[in-house]
């Protein structure tokens, strides 16, 4: 495999685990709360967290190229520094963790859903509080839907086309990802690069989708014993 | 004595509101009523799962409920053993994770906790299981390892939800001497719910009886579950008489034992007991299998006709309940029998009459340890 190919899977395979790591935390609690409250505009939050799925990729990419520009609600003038994000690797993790981020909080949700709010009684009966009774017993119930939610959120971002090639461009060496350096080598007609990509592609994706497949199915069968 | 444990609370439900009113003192107080009278949310509320709950809540000196003075501690500071009729262990956890659930509020906590593990592990008899990932365990093992885990979290109170009713009649048997023991154990007031009439008669002190959220009635088990408007909640399961006995001598099939504590009561033969002479047992015996006769009738199958003197004749719907006295100090015993066959006896307080009671119809209910 040439030394590009190399870069381009390293750096694919960096930018989406920065991407899925900054989506975690905040999308596993957005998808604890709505798993389990109640309030006014549920039904608003949950759709806003939803849309990035819906959208077509170029129009999310669209929207982030705005928000980040100059004149941008968190560009420089707004915000008086400079962030350096667009047409940056920065511009690749931001772009892959929006397009994430409604996988992995509905599979969250789901996997919080099917933990009984009944044990988060019993351990607080048991003397832990809420953030304990989260950490210890919520969390390592919902572990393997929340596993498959991770899963899916960094396959998402390996596999980011639309959105990444609008805010951060398809520099090779700079934001170049194996999505769009497959785009490239076959726009280009450089067919035998393309070849490897895409037999990189088919490995990395199978084994990710092998992966969650295998922890979903485990999950379900703990849940039939249960 | 156990510190009083009152509790005034009102609550709205989807049919009906909860509103009861009650302090004890006594060890084991039991809350019966039929499914869907409010027992459960009653457990909530007092355990503080129940946000919806006003009223006041104290047991002794902590205030866990006050809703005037906008008072309501979490529940992770009330410091109750709650047992729920499912037992919700962890799955994530094996037995002793989940016992060691509560431990670091016990050993926060005021309460005296050296050895608690190791004697809710001897009580509930829990060594074997310790290991065990709790998704292996039968229903009755859930239940002691829920038992234990609610002992090992330091309480000050019990909640006991349905303990038993989760269980066919063969684990009963085995789980409701674990719950003795626990009673003998570890000096712990208990708040039981149950719509099973074994159950608190053979556990609890004093009873309430709660119909559609309200407190209809409330005293001694025995004579709560006999009243003419507490009877007909038991349903199917109707009434039993929980008696205590004592083993004479055991024979291949049959066990020869007395009723009462003491050695002076009236013999009779029951299913073979597998504890040695001298052990204490619970004898079951539903009222509605006991034949009452004005004379010993020879020739009869039945093995024990049991010379008693009845106490009072109470009229439940078309039945009627006889209330008979074996012994001077055993608890006496409750026949189901018809209106007509009360009258065609002439059945009135005084009466000298036989109990005849199959040795079949007797559930032995023993404690293998002999505690």
């Amino acid at each position: 495999m040439s030394h590009a190919a190399w870069e381009v899977l390293r750096n694919t395979l960096l930018w989406a685990g920065l991407a899925t790591a900054l989506v975690m935390v905040p999308g596993t609690l957005v998808a604890y709360v709505l798993a389990r409250r109640d309030f006014r505009g549920k039904r608003v939050v949950s759709t806003l967290f939803s849309l990035p799925l819906v959208l077509p990729p170029t129009a999310v990419g669209y929207l982030l190229l705005r928000t980040f520009a100059v004149d941008g609600p968190l560009g420089r003038d707004t915000l008086g520094i400079d962030l350096d994000v667009i047409l940056s690797w920065k511009a690749v993790v931001i772009a892959c963790a929006v397009m994430a981020t409604p996988l992995v909080v509905r599979t969250a949700r789901v996997s919080f859903e099917a933990v009984d709010p009944r044990y988060e009684d019993m351990a607080r009966t048991l003397g832990h509080g809420r953030a304990a009774t989260f950490l210890r017993y919520t969390l390592p119930m919902a572990r393997r839907g929340l596993m498959a939610a991770l899963i899916l959120g960094f396959t998402r971002a390996v596999g980011e086309f639309g959105a990444t090639i609008i805010l951060a461009g398809n520099i090779p060496g700079r934001t170049q990802t194996l999505a769009t350096a497959i785009f490239s080598a076959q726009q280009a007609g450089r067919e035998s690069e393309a070849n490897v990509l895409l037999v990189i592609a088919l490995v990395a994706g199978f084994a990710a989708v092998y992966a969650s497949e295998a922890l979903s199915q485990k999950h379900a069968a703990a849940a039939a014993r249960r | 004595m156990n510190p009083p444990l009152h509790v005034q609370v009102r609550l709205p439900l989807d049919r009906f509101d909860l509103d009861v009113e009650f302090e004890t003192t006594h060890r084991v107080t039991g809350v019966f009523g039929v499914s869907g009278s409010g027992k459960t949310t009653l457990l909530e509320a007092v355990a503080g799962l129940r946000r919806g709950a006003r009223g006041r809540i104290r047991l002794g000196a902590a205030e866990w409920l006050d809703s005037e003075r906008r008072l309501r501690v979490p529940p992770e500071r009330r410091h109750v053993g709650y047992v729920p009729q499912d037992s919700l262990l962890f799955p994530h956890l094996d037995v002793l994770g989940n016992l060691n659930a509560g431990r670091g509020r016990a050993l926060r906590g005021e309460n005296q906790v050296e050895g608690t593990l190791e004697t809710v592990v001897r009580v509930l008899d829990l060594a074997p299981l310790l290991r065990r990932p709790v998704t292996t365990l039968s229903g009755g093992e859930r239940q002691r390892v829920a038992l234990g885990r609610a002992l090992c979290s330091g309480p000050r109170l019990l909640l006991l939800d349905e303990p038993l009713a989760s269980l066919d009649a063969g684990l009963r048997r085995k789980v409701l001497p674990f719950l003795h023991r626990v009673q003998a154990e570890f000096s712990l007031p208990i708040l039981l719910v149950s719509h099973n009439p074994v159950e608190v008669q053979a556990l609890c002190e004093d009873l309430i009886v709660l119909r559609e959220g309200r407190i209809i009635a409330r005293g001694e088990p025995r004579a709560v579950l006999t009243r003419p408007e507490v009877f007909p909640l038991a349903e199917h399961e109707g009434f039993e008489n929980m008696l205590p006995a004592r083993v004479i001598e055991s024979g291949p099939e049959t066990s020869r034992v007395t009723l009462g504590h003491g050695a002076e009561g009236p013999a009779l033969t029951v299913p073979r007991s597998t504890l040695p002479a001298g052990s204490p047992l619970l004898l079951s015996i539903p009222a509605d299998e006991i034949v009452l006769g004005l004379e010993h009738p020879p020739g009869l199958s039945a093995r024990n006709a049991v010379p008693a003197r009845v106490e009072q004749v109470q009229r439940v719907g078309a039945v009627c309940l006889v209330t008979a006295r074996v012994a001077p100090d055993t608890p006496p015993v409750v026949a189901e029998v018809t209106a007509d066959a009360t009258s065609e006896l002439h059945l009135v307080p005084g009466t000298e009459l036989f109990l005849l009671i199959k040795t079949t119809a007797v559930t032995l209910y023993e404690d293998p340890s002999g505690a």
